[in-house]
């Protein structure tokens, strides 16, 4: 089994077009059914692209306090303790609680010297589940003013791998950034597919990504996304790839890539000799030998 | 003012509307302008600004707390464990083991210990860093450490930051340039703001993102209106989009080469080419803005 995680510093690089187009590629050139794992708990787009409607496998929960106002003595024990300043003593009213501020580390439970603050559960997010024909996917979401995200990632990530046993690809699509979260996604991986696009923001974000990628020592490929895309920087760029000597693919800037986007269908499908389709399946036979190089 | 820049999917043009945004300030309504880059994973705000001419602050933020056991005191109990709602601490014959990538760093565990043998130890997380720009905005970035969490804490202490600066220069307006999505470092950046500005393509994909944002901002009583970007990328879907979102739409700005070009050479487009139609656009979408809240 081998792990291919898609991601990219920059938001708005690809990163889930690619995953979706090159977990689908790949099914095409084995054979096989493919785990598509988006993490990309925030807004996840994977199956938008895949025209499927997830079904919830699992709700991601998080402790918050439950207050028993006759038990409460207003000591001020748990306000004290809070470390996200999320319960506060407001006179004549008592003890309050703001849900948006509190990151469910239950500390007010164990300080309170009443037994007055007992374990409550708050909706984080889910974790999804669709099939969609030659994919399976699995995704987490995040609830809308919940801010918990590395929780419903780390909760869609191990849903994933409970069942990934059962697949020989897996592709993850991870959100944009460099934190917590791509960190936990990447450490998972075998190879990573790291897309960038041919901007000066494109660059800065990759040049960071790498800072983080480089020193795990894995497998690595730059898909450099709206490769021609015009006015772009695609000669500081190309320096940069060759400077460090990183492998990289292209996928050319295609108005028929955006064209399928627009109606929520993956191009490689829709419209598979468009020039960006043609770039994706070059990469996905790219890819097949070397995972089967792996494997031998 | 606070004006915060956001949408709930990355790559429709957030840092593009924040920087263009900060020029446009400064050229009609006020002398300074004060930048927050809060996208503090993927920082780009400031080279969209020209880069650093002089760097007037530079400061290690710690943001976080690690835990650790000094194990000749320690005797075992396993109490950490049990608390720990991150299953951050593992209980090995040696006794109790911290996993440093789930420890939320919240300190439960070093409370509980019934000999203390758990101090928490301050935990760098990132850096602060302000500079002043060839446009003149002075832009305060958030640099997170690679692979940290916690940065929720980080936008926050970046806001206080260009809040005191904007006091002591008295400068009316912040910019807040935020991450994509709409988790723990969005919901800081917008907490506390005047207006978020919502930027939209007219895409499913981004279309469902800002919806997303919108719930967060109404949780948090945010007054939204929206940007809808490159729209002649699929004009079709425009008037659905606006449709959809129920907000107040600021103007349309078209795709146009000319901001890509403006990144490469590191010139906001209203200064790089401001006869472009997006520059024109963009200013149409401002001065509705200005309409609106200055009248």
């Amino acid at each position: 089994m081998t792990v291919l995680t898609v991601t990219g510093g920059k938001g708005g690089t690809g990163k889930t077009v690619v995953a979706v187009n090159l977990a689908l590629a790949l099914s095409s050139l084995t054979g096989e059914r493919v785990l598509l794992v988006d993490l990309d708990a925030d807004n996840p787009c994977t199956y938008t692209l895949l025209n499927v409607e997830p079904k919830t496998v699992e709700e991601v929960k998080s402790f918050k306090p439950v207050i028993d106002k006759d038990a409460c003595v207003r000591c001020g024990t748990c306000v004290k303790h809070c470390p996200t300043h999320a319960l506060f003593l407001i006179p004549n009213a008592g003890l309050s609680f703001i849900e948006t501020l509190c990151e469910g580390c239950a500390m007010c439970m164990y300080v309170c010297p009443k037994e007055a603050i007992s374990r409550g559960h708050r909706l984080t997010g889910w974790v999804k589940e669709a099939d969609a024909g030659d994919l399976h996917l699995v995704l987490g979401e995040l609830r809308p003013g919940d801010r918990k995200y590395h929780d419903v990632m780390e909760a869609a990530l191990n849903y994933a791998k409970r069942i990934w046993g059962n697949y020989r690809i897996v592709v993850i699509d991870t959100p944009p950034g460099t934190g917590k979260g791509i960190l936990m996604a990447l450490n998972s991986s075998d190879i990573i597919v790291a897309v960038t696009e041919p901007t000066s923001l494109g660059l800065l974000d990759l040049k960071r990504l790498n800072r983080l990628v480089t020193p795990l020592g894995k497998p690595e490929i730059v898909v450099v996304n709206k490769y021609g895309l015009p006015g772009g920087a695609h000669n500081k760029l190309e320096r940069y790839l060759q400077e460090c000597g990183l492998r990289w693919a292209k996928v050319r800037y295609d108005k028929r890539l955006m064209s399928a986007y627009i109606r929520g269908k993956p191009v490689i499908r829709y419209d598979p000799d468009a020039p960006s389709a043609l770039d994706i399946q070059a990469l996905a036979e790219m890819l097949a030998k070397e995972m089967s190089l792996n494997r031998s | 003012m606070e004006i915060v820049v956001a949408s709930g999917k990355g790559g429709t043009g957030k840092t593009f509307v924040a920087s263009n945004l900060c020029v446009y300030l400064k050229r009609n309504l006020s002398e300074e302008v004060v930048a927050v880059d809060a996208d503090v994973e993927a920082p780009d705000l400031l080279m969209a600004l020209g880069g650093s001419t002089r760097e007037v602050v530079r400061e290690e933020f710690y943001g976080s707390y690690i835990p650790a056991i000094d194990m000749s005191i320690c005797f075992n109990c396993g109490r950490c464990a049990e608390v720990c709602e991150f299953d951050a601490i593992h209980m090995a014959p040696e006794g109790p083991v911290i996993d440093y990538s789930k420890c939320e760093g919240l300190g439960t565990c070093a409370v509980v210990c019934s000999v203390k043998a758990i101090t928490l130890i301050e935990d760098k997380t990132g850096d602060i860093y302000a500079s002043e720009t060839p446009f003149g905005i002075t832009v305060v970035t958030g640099d997170l450490e690679l692979g940290k969490g916690n940065s929720g804490r980080l936008v926050y202490e970046l806001k206080e930051r260009a809040y005191r600066i904007a006091s002591e220069k008295r400068v009316e307006f912040r910019v807040v340039d935020a991450a994509p999505g709409i988790g723990c470092p969005v919901v800081s950046s917008i907490a506390g703001s005047d207006l978020l500005i919502t930027v939209v393509e007219p895409t499913p994909q981004s279309l469902k993102g800002s919806l997303r944002l919108l719930e967060v901002a109404e949780t948090l009583g945010i007054k939204t209106v929206a940007i809808i970007n490159k729209y002649n990328l699929n004009p079709g879907f425009t008037a659905e989009v606006e449709k959809k979102l129920g907000v107040e739409v600021l103007g349309y700005v078209p795709y146009d080469d000319a901001v890509v070009k403006a990144y490469t050479s590191a010139v906001p487009l209203l200064e790089y080419s401001p006869a472009s139609k997006a520059s024109e656009a963009l200013v149409k979408c401002f001065d509705r803005f200005r309409e609106g809240w200055f009248r």
